[in-house]
């Protein structure tokens, strides 16, 4: 087998079963890593291509800004309100199954049988070395042939942007300022862990529970998103109101 | 097939296509249904661009550079809304969120 | 040109080594300069001016206990540290340190490729490395590592856009992402009346210079960026659970990523191994390559020797409003300039 082949079946290979392991993976943080790790070597194949520009788009793009986002918002949310693994309805994954094997049956028939061939184009690989290389004549297309669309394309990216910020702004303006609602605050780690002080109100010393819940493994990641830092650090009195409300559920009390 | 041809890169999107879509189905999971959704895209580019190769063309290319951008968009709007979810009825399970079917 | 490809495992396996010795002296050459700044004598006790420090760092941080957190991800946390490591070391992939040169009788590129999309291909490699920074993070199951992830997504994420664009006028001025030819293009000179200037882009595009450095300070994490790790507040942040061998790959990962951007800034802005002499003589092109990228390390050094760490906000802010539009305006200005340079308005 000439060493084209064997490159691709390898590319191929990993990042087939990384995108298994996207779909299988329990915890979703190694999804995310199996899709990294499966967008880099489709990067490759759109290198094996003679697509060098997309590839490198493919890979900051992708790896180097959506996931890292995604790893981001994963953080982000308690781990407690992602839904477990297991409970997934099994009709849903039979049929899944099912549907997607039939659907690969019929797309690899397609592409076996097929015969209409589109007519060649002008981009021979001693074309595209005449003007410089694949990003200059892509550029050329894209700014010539595809003008229209490009413009359009910053439109969308435009208005992506501003529906982000206004889905993602706090519902008040008011609550920006003050006590942070809702918010994320990165630049202080009160009311991330309970045994720091308490901040404007903590004039009184720590108090920790001695038969308090001990969060260890999954701790550190289910603490992030944070109504209220205060409520969360533990005063005299007033005690953790929202880790009090989630033990109701489950039956036991911390309240005096 | 000893010779690397267009129907590799074909199969190889759709099996990732495939792959995505199953994901997207049995998962519960709003960011994991995200993430696969990323790989059906993903899969579909291949495709555009193994067209463009198989016929001499950078039309395949320049499309996939505008999937990759409306991808991006559609992240960013879509990790908003979880973001916002998760804030508001604190869950991104997907059988948990049908407000608008109630 | 073309050369065998073992001609090029060598000079791959040379820079990678002497990259991975510079970045034992970088440390040594750090804390000189600190203790300069700081008015003492730094290290002195290893060797002649302590130059035996770094093998003795080696060796402390490779006999110490490998630790591995109860409520460690253990797959994760092993593999991030040679996320950063590998990434840092990739960079170095497309630099190029001179032309094509003559030895033993073989025709030699003093550089490993050169890519069509050499400078997007660092910018790609250095968003991938702050995986390393995330899942290390992530993985070690403590609360001060996850913020120092999290800031360092945030950061990178934010910052990457600046280092980007930045260098969007070079790619107009040049008309090529290819690392060799912007430096190709450097070696010509502009003459302004009588005195001849080379035409190094920092002369034509200052801004730019100034909003790449500020970016990839924040990039490489270093002080007054160096939130995902501030000592004071996150108590080293996201390496706070590693120790010894890999703590040592974050370590080196750091240094490493400083090296290589200083060598990236070199040969974007100061005409890289461009100098007087240079075209005769190809070793007096390294030796200004290493003058030049050594400017890089010193302001490095005395970045963090004078100026306190940003606040959160202050650092998003700052990239948002200020760098983020300042980039733009250079991209717009340097693009009208051609266009009227071409006589295609006007």
């Amino acid at each position: 087998m000439p060493w084209d082949v064997i490159i691709f079946y390898i590319i191929a290979t990993v990042s087939v079963l990384a995108a298994l392991g996207v779909v299988a993976a329990r915890n979703p943080v190694h999804s995310a890593v199996m899709l990294v790790i499966c967008f880099l070597n489709v990067a490759g194949i759109f290198v094996m291509l003679g697509a060098e520009f997309l590839a490198i788009v493919q890979v900051i793009v992708y790896t180097g800004a959506i996931l890292v986002l995604v790893l981001f918002v994963l953080m982000l949310v308690d781990p407690e309100d992602l839904p477990s693994f297991s409970d997934s309805q099994p009709l849903q994954r039979y049929l899944g199954a099912i549907i997607g094997a039939v659907l690969l049956l019929e797309v690899g028939a397609a592409i076996i049988t097929r015969t209409q061939l589109a007519p060649q184009g002008q981009a021979t690989p001693a074309n595209i070395d005449a003007v410089g290389g694949n990003t200059q004549a892509v550029g050329q297309v894209l700014f010539s042939d595809y003008l229209l669309a490009f413009e359009v394309i910053s439109l969308v990216l435009t208005v992506g942007i501003l529906g982000a910020i206004a889905l993602a702004m706090p519902e008040r303006l008011g609550e920006r300022i003050g006590v942070r609602r809702g918010t994320i605050s990165l630049s202080h780690t009160r009311g991330t862990d309970e045994a720091l002080p308490a901040g404007p109100r903590g004039e009184t010393p720590i108090h920790i529970d001695p038969d308090r819940p001990r969060p260890h493994e999954d701790a550190p990641r289910r603490v992030i998103l944070v109504t209220d830092p205060d409520e969360r650090t533990t005063l005299e009195g007033d005690r953790r109101q929202s880790t009090a409300a989630r033990q109701r559920t489950t039956g036991t009390s911390n309240n005096e | 097939m000893s010779e690397l041809g267009v129907e590799h890169f074909l199969f190889l999107s759709a099996a990732l296509f495939i792959i995505g879509m199953m994901g997207l189905l049995t998962r519960r999971n709003l960011l994991v249904i995200f993430m696969c959704v990323e790989l059906m895209l993903t899969a579909v580019n291949i495709s555009l661009v193994a067209f463009g190769w198989e016929t001499n063309t950078l039309n395949g290319q320049a499309f996939a550079i505008f999937s990759i951008s409306i991808a991006a968009a559609e992240a960013a709007v879509g990790l908003a809304i979880i973001v916002a979810l998760s804030r508001r009825i604190r869950t991104v399970d997907v059988a948990d969120i049908h407000e608008l079917k109630d | 040109m073309d050369q065998p490809i073992w001609i090029t495992f060598i000079v791959a396996f040379v820079i990678m080594n002497v990259l991975l010795i510079s970045m034992a002296y970088a440390t040594w050459f750090e804390r000189k300069v600190l203790a300069a700044f700081q008015d003492r004598r730094g290290p002195t006790r290893t060797g002649w001016h302590g130059l035996g420090q770094p093998l003795a760092d080696a060796v402390k941080l490779l006999g110490k206990e490998d630790l591995i957190p109860a409520g460690a991800d253990k797959i994760v946390f092993r593999f991030a540290p040679v996320i950063v490591f590998v990434t840092a070391i990739l960079s170095a992939a497309v630099i190029p340190f001179g032309g094509t040169i003559e030895l033993f009788g073989r025709e030699i590129n003093l550089y490993i490729t050169d890519l069509n999309v050499g400078a997007l291909f660092i910018l790609a490699v250095g968003s991938a490395g702050v995986y390393g920074i995330i899942l290390g993070a992530w993985s070690s199951a403590n609360r001060y590592s996850l913020l120092g992830g999290l800031r360092s997504a945030a950061q990178v994420v934010s910052y990457e856009i600046v280092l980007g664009l930045s260098l969007v006028g070079i790619f107009i001025l040049t008309g090529s992402l290819s690392l060799k030819s912007i430096m190709e293009r450097q070696a010509e000179t502009i003459s302004l009346g009588p005195i001849d200037l080379p035409n190094w882009f920092i002369l034509s595009q200052p801004l730019a210079f100034i909003l790449f450095i500020v970016a990839a300070v924040a990039e490489t994490n270093r002080v007054p960026f160096d939130l995902p790790e501030a000592e004071t507040e996150l108590v080293a942040g996201f390496h706070t659970e590693y120790s010894g061998f890999r703590f040592s790959l974050y370590f080196l990962g750091e240094y490493i990523n400083m090296i290589v951007v200083s060598l990236f800034a070199s040969t974007l802005f100061l005409g890289g191994p461009n100098g007087p002499g240079s075209d005769t003589y190809w070793g007096l092109g390294l030796v200004w390559l290493f003058l030049k990228a050594l400017i890089f390390m010193f302001f490095y050094v005395w970045l963090r020797a004078t100026i306190p760490r940003f606040r959160f906000d202050q650092l998003m802010g700052v990239a948002w409003k200020v760098l983020l539009p300042l980039t733009l305006a250079n991209i717009l200005v340097t693009g009208f300039i051609r266009l009227i340079a071409n006589g295609e308005v006007f």
